[in-house]
């Protein structure tokens, strides 16, 4: 479709024009182009036809010229040369300059026709002043409006009469024409030069700005502080204007860089990448206009006039007029194969607007073409045009890459030298090429890459060839960009030992192949949601070590203090030319006027870095950084080697540090855990006092006085008189004491608000040693009492099984063992029982001695057994922090006196099935023939707790009986004649 | 005393956004605008480079080591929508997984509590946060929540494995059943918990009070205590102490720490969970430490007797 519009541009040469300016009349029909020795009307009924001339005389180039909008003065035009605005009428084929306004003391920047009264016009000028002139009195401005800053645009409001804009520098100021004295409102629009201003058609608040900093924003100006959009261009952008149909909007370039010849169409609604480029000029473009609709036509022109010295007319027809609405969103996502979520479009178009944002940089590069090269063009020769243009644009420069171009044939060789590899590529451009007609890509001997790599090289290539040819851009480029970028990275694969088993196969790779090098570079639209780096950060690390680092001091932060860090990466976009530095832009404006002599490089603006935000103190020599920048963008293996080159002393001509140092400091002091303390604690089970003692002078070393009195305290309260008795009847144990577990109580909490978990965690250790478990032999007198269903464990005393898992030492597996016996009723026989079994578990049992004794056990400890699965995490903790400090002797000791639970048993595991009627029964009894489970096969009195059987036989009893019987026989008690000593092992 | 033990010269050829020292604080990982990660070894005050990364295209956001007990394991990730988990094998260090599954850049990425193995947490700014965790058979099985914060993820951080609150209501004898916990920040200003019920990733809980996006998260170390606390700092200025005594963990309660001029980039705990160390866009480090009474205090720049850290950007200042 773009492709029928294209070709039907009308193009028509004035070649001794030497216009700087050019409008278009309210009624469509003519076109004034402003010479310096002659002013051109061009009848665009017949622009072919030669154009009537009015002569001027005049050592100064015209700087603006505009028809007057209004039908009845629609033969009224004004031209500003130099310091006054001629006022020239046009009829009946001849014209003539009827008045001046003479007033400004500078040249006149801008002047615009109001829309609303036929005879008032407004001009800017360097001279600070802005001047609203009445047509009928040219002697002197009605109305002065002073701004104090030179103005460069100056625009009426379309919807309000009263109302006007004006660029000064990246400021906007709004006006209103009857309060001349101060501005409305002052929009701070950008950081560098605006170089165009445009009201929306419709909108009374809206207009959009265009800048040097090659961003295009959307403001309303009662919301002056912030962007209602943005369009991020890769180059300075010279004027954006509105188009008359919705949604749309018109970029082109600042001529002076003479990169890029194309306007650019883009959607407001989506400004990740252009709708459509105009392309056809050979040289930059000055103006644009729109011609005014025809009455019954539903297309509208576009008349453009470039250096080039032609006059082009460019039809938009609805189908192009409806990319700009959201319909043209869609079809440009056709084919992505990334997922597309309606709700989030903008996210899976990505890949496609950060590639065409790199394309356009791409073009942009080729540099200036030079209009020498020009040819006579009539339409429908464009499509040979557009690859011959092509190729002229193609940026030779590409490291390893020559290509052979043959417009005449269509065809193009690449020859690429990677290492020991060299490729060799076909590519044959079609003759729609590159409406929607993609170039075929055939490798060609002497190629040395593999097939597969082939095949994928392929197949990157026609998607991004596919991608730009939708839109009918070149793809040339790019694809050879791609295969670079292919290339290298294939190549550092090989070089890269890292390429074995763990490289894993990536599912997503495939959609995303396409697309390998999207992500190189700032820009992307996502960059509103991606939150501004961080370049500066502390964090703890290891046990006592504070890692951070600081922006360098070198770097400063150009925008003023009191202005807060912005919160997302699109900030940088406003940087991308990264010549200028961002933050001196405002003051030193001049400086960005530097730009418009020399073209900055691409690699400048492609290594805009986060550092681009920062202002460096010092000035980097050009060539450092130019290479600097090169090097980091194509060239990392090359880099490698510049960086050592670097690290050989080569310090004058060293680039500004962009990092800054991380420092490690020491920060442990601060910490309520030591180092020292952890090394020189002890844990002596045998002596307790000595070892609250020992600790208490270790404190006191490391001047901890109040964990030397802790110590103390403690020593006092494991003193051996204060022993509890094992008779509950004799006395009140310690622990009921207030100086008992409620100090130590109070003690744990006070270092629980220090977070000493090093305290709390020796505490713990040391009370749990004070008061140890019964002693084996209390234990296995109790042995009656414990759970029948222990037999799952086939021939080993339960309390052993439970226990073995735990710790090495003896204390602790005494430890764990005593709770799980004590935990009848449970079905896993380990772990510290909860409160509530304490508590209501004692209903179980038969004797009331038996459960006062048990209290009496509980009452005697000075740690709160309700509270040991917080003090096993302390001790957890602990070890966890002496671990890190490589005391692993000392974490062993530590955890002796943590009753952590064992892994969960995974293995056999045996239940319990009623001899008599086979169903699964647990206790002592079965629930559903009332007879006892599990007889001993000696004793025959049912079994509970420990008790061993028979594997093969399934006979068995008490251990003791059992370990009894099998002393003296070899056969089974029960009598069945089974071998139980050989067929399973007690 | 507060002393600095180390100066590391990255030579890094962009400004820094992440430094980090393993388990036992012997190695230093380093990551950059520059696309690199750089691993040091620091013992004894020395600067030893160890690797030189490369793999990301794009800056990279965060590095992040694992434990120990997995090998010597280090996660990336990147603006170029990359993670990429970097092992060291006899002495080499390696790409050992690389994750693609995002749509926007990767902003933060956190280890789990070894007692789950190896699991990593990576939140990015396509608004996902998805949970890598490396099987059995060593293929890494991906699981992502989607949409978890509009806008973007901005940060994620693990909760340790002992939920203090689930101890006491553990059934006794238990091994604790650990629940898989995290929280994370994002551009919706909100605090999100999540918890792992069934194999199932679920938001748990919703802090609000931040008035701009959410940069990071910090859940504090526990050393035992029945209380979980975690450290939320914010685009607005402010961090916020969020704490949660319910064994259920449903009732948190803020408590601002600070209200800073500029963004607050970064919070981090110390391994007792007392001090927290809080960075921003004002390029100040300022240390903080909760009193007895549950107040905090700035410490950095308070003279505490023999720790005098003062404020630490001037340090580095004198330095250089």
């Amino acid at each position: 479709m773009a492709a029928r519009w294209s070709s039907e541009n009308v193009v028509v040469e004035f070649r001794d024009a030497q216009a700087t300016a050019m409008s278009v009349d309210c009624l469509g029909s003519h076109a004034v182009l402003s010479g310096r020795r002659f002013l051109y009307l061009v009848d665009l009924e017949a622009p072919s036809e030669p154009p009537r001339k009015i002569g001027r005389h005049s050592k100064w180039d015209v700087g603006t010229v505009q028809w007057n909008p209004h039908g009845s003065e629609a033969h009224i035009f004004a031209a500003s040369s130099n310091q006054r605005v001629d006022l020239y009428s046009w009829r009946d084929g001849c014209g003539e300059a009827h008045s001046s306004l003479q007033g400004h003391t500078r040249v006149i920047s801008d002047l615009d026709w109001s829309w609303f009264d036929p005879e008032l016009l407004v001009t800017s000028s360097v001279d600070t002043y802005i001047y609203i002139w009445d047509t009928r009195d040219a002697r002197k401005p009605t109305v002065a409006l002073s701004a104090v800053a030179g103005a460069s645009q100056v625009k009426w409001n379309r919807k309000n009469q009263n109302l006007l804009a004006s660029s000064h520098d990246g400021d906007v100021r709004i006006w209103d024409k009857r309060k001349p004295n101060t501005a409305v409102e002052y929009v701070a629009a950008h950081l560098s030069k605006i170089h165009g201003l445009d009201w929306h058609p419709d909108g009374e608040f809206v207009f959009a700005t265009s800048s040097q900093d090659n961003s295009v924003r959307f403001w309303d100006f009662r919301q002056p502080r912030k962007y209602l959009n943005i369009l991020s261009c890769q180059v300075p952008v010279w004027k954006a204007r509105y188009t008359p149909f919705s949604n749309g909007l018109v970029t082109v370039m600042v001529p002076q860089l003479r990169r890029e010849n194309s306007l650019l169409l883009w959607s407001t609604l989506d400004l990740n990448s252009p709708v459509h480029a105009f392309v056809g000029h050979d040289d930059v473009v000055l103006e644009f206009q729109w011609r005014p609709q025809k009455a019954g036509s539903k297309d509208f022109q576009l008349v453009t006039w470039s250096r080039d010295q032609t006059l082009r007319i460019w039809r938009v027809d609805p189908q192009l007029q409806k990319l700009c609405v959201s319909d043209g969103v869609e079809d440009l996502m056709e084919g992505m194969s990334l997922t597309v979520d309606t709700e989030k479009s903008p996210s899976s178009q990505g890949p496609e607007g950060q590639l065409s944002g790199a394309g356009d940089g791409l073009l942009d590069q080729g540099g200036s073409q030079s209009s020498g090269t020009r040819q006579d063009l009539a339409p429908g020769s464009g499509l040979t045009q557009t690859l011959q243009q092509e190729f002229s644009l193609v940026n030779q420069q590409i490291r390893n890459v020559n290509m052979e171009m043959d417009a005449m044939n269509r065809s193009c060789v690449v020859s690429a030298h990677f290492g020991s590899h060299q490729v060799h590529l076909v590519v044959k451009f079609p003759d729609q090429y590159p409406n929607n007609a993609a170039p075929t890509f055939q490798f060609v001997s002497p190629t040395t890459i593999s097939s597969t790599m082939k095949t994928k090289i392929q197949k990157i290539l026609r998607d991004t060839s596919l991608q730009k040819v939708k839109r009918n851009l070149n793809c040339l480029e790019p694809c050879v960009r791609q295969l670079v970028s292919c290339l290298e990275s294939d190549m550092t694969q090989e070089d890269s030992p890292a390429s074995g088993p763990f490289v894993l196969p990536n599912p997503v790779t495939p959609s995303l192949q396409a697309f390998p090098r999207v992500t190189n570079t700032y820009g992307s639209y996502q960059d509103a949601n991606i939150p501004f780096p961080r370049t500066s950060g502390a964090r703890f690390c290891g046990t006592g070590c504070l890692v951070y680092f600081t922006r360098p001091i070198s770097m400063h932060r150009s925008a003023p203090a009191i202005e807060p860090t912005p919160r997302s990466l699109s900030a940088l976009s406003a940087y991308h030319s990264g010549v200028l530095t961002p933050m001196k832009m405002r003051s030193e404006s001049q400086s960005t006027l530097r730009l418009y002599s020399g073209s900055p490089t691409r690699s400048d603006k492609d290594t805009v870095s986060i550092s681009s935000f920062y202002y460096k103190e010092r000035k980097l020599p050009v060539s450092a950084s130019r290479r600097w920048s090169v090097q980091t963008l194509y060239d990392w293996p090359k880099s490698r080697r510049f960086k050592t080159k670097r690290e050989g002393a080569d310090y004058s001509n060293r680039p500004i540090k962009l990092a800054g140092k991380v420092i490690v400091q020491d920060i442990s002091c601060l910490l309520p855990v030591h180092k020292t303390l952890g090394e020189n604690y002890i844990l002596n089970m045998s002596d307790i006092q000595e070892t609250c003692q020992k600790n208490a002078a270790a404190a006191l070393a490391v001047e901890r006085r109040d964990v030397a009195k802790v110590w103390a305290l403690a020593s006092a309260a494991t003193s051996q008189d204060l022993s509890p008795d094992s008779d509950p009847d004799t006395e009140t144990p310690w622990a009921r004491h207030p100086f008992g577990r409620r100090l130590l109580e109070t003690l744990l909490d006070h270092y629980s608000h220090m977070s000493d978990v090093q305290t709390l965690a020796m505490l713990c250790s040391v009370f749990k040693a004070q008061a140890p478990p019964p002693d084996c032999s209390t234990l296995y007198g109790q042995l009656p009492r414990l759970p029948s269903h222990h037999p799952r464990y086939s021939s080993f005393t339960s309390s052993s099984v439970t226990s073995g898992s735990c710790s090495s030492t003896s204390d602790s597996i005494n430890a764990s063992t005593w709770t799980a016996v004590r935990d009848p009723d449970h079905i896993s026989p380990w772990g510290e029982p909860s409160p509530d079994d304490y508590r209501y578990g004692g209903q179980a049992y038969t004797d009331p001695r038996e459960r006062e004794r048990d209290q009496h056990d509980m009452n005697k400890r000075l740690l709160d057994p309700a509270n040991m699965p917080q003090f096993d995490d302390f001790k957890k903790c602990y070890g966890e922090i002496l671990y890190r400090w490589g005391l692993r002797d000392k974490r062993a000791d530590v955890l002796k006196f943590a009753s952590c639970p064992p892994e969960p048993h995974k293995g056999i595991e045996f239940g319990v099935y009623c001899c008599h009627c086979r169903s699964q029964a647990r206790g002592t009894q079965c629930a559903v023939c009332k007879h006892l489970t599990f007889q001993c096969a000696v004793c025959h009195v049912a079994v509970r707790g420990s008790s061993n059987f028979c594997l093969s036989c399934g006979h068995g009893g008490h251990t003791n009986h059992m370990m009894d019987w099998f002393r003296r026989q070899d056969e089974c008690p029960a009598g069945c004649g089974c071998h139980c000593l050989l067929q399973s092992t007690f | 005393m507060v002393s600095v033990i180390n100066t590391v010269d990255t030579s890094h050829e962009d400004m820094i956004h992440d430094a980090q020292m393993d388990y036992y604080g012997t190695r230093l990982a380093t990551c950059s605008s520059d696309r690199t990660v750089k691993i040091f070894d620091v013992r004894n005050g020395g600067q030893i480079l160890v690797a030189d990364l490369r793999g990301h295209e794009g800056p990279v956001w965060q590095v992040a080591w694992a434990h120990p007990m997995f090998g010597n394991i280090l996660a990336s990730c990147s603006y170029d929508r990359k993670v990429i988990v970097w092992k060291e094998e006899n002495g080499a260090w390696d790409k050992m997984y690389e994750y693609t599954g995002h749509e926007s850049s990767v902003n933060s990425v956190c280890w789990g509590p070894y007692e789950f193995g190896l699991i990593l947490a990576c939140g990015s700014s396509d608004g996902a946060i998805s949970l890598l965790t490396l099987t059995g058979d060593q293929q890494w099985d991906v699981k992502k929540i989607s949409n978890a914060h509009t806008i973007g993820c901005n940060a994620v951080s693990w909760a340790p494995a002992v939920v203090p609150g689930s101890l006491i209501d553990q059934p006794s004898g238990q091994k604790p059943n650990y629940v898989k916990r995290f929280v994370s920040g994002g551009c919706d200003n909100l605090v999100k918990l999540w918890k792992e019920e069934d194999g199932q990733w679920k938001e748990d809980q919703k802090l609000e009070a931040h008035s701009d996006w959410v940069r990071d998260v910090g859940w504090a170390p526990s050393i035992g205590l029945p209380t979980s606390t975690i450290a939320s700092c914010s685009q607005d200025g402010r961090v916020f102490i969020w704490t949660c005594d319910d064994p259920a963990g449903n009732t948190w309660t803020a408590k601002l720490l600070h209200k800073f001029n500029d963004v607050v980039w970064h919070v981090s705990w110390s391994i007792t969970g007392n001090i927290l160390a809080v960075s921003g866009g004002d390029n100040k480090v300022t240390l903080w430490k909760e009193s007895m009474e549950g107040q905090w205090a700035c410490i950095s720049d308070v003279s505490k007797g023999q720790g005098a850290v003062s404020t630490i950007t001037d340090t580095q200042q004198n330095e250089q």
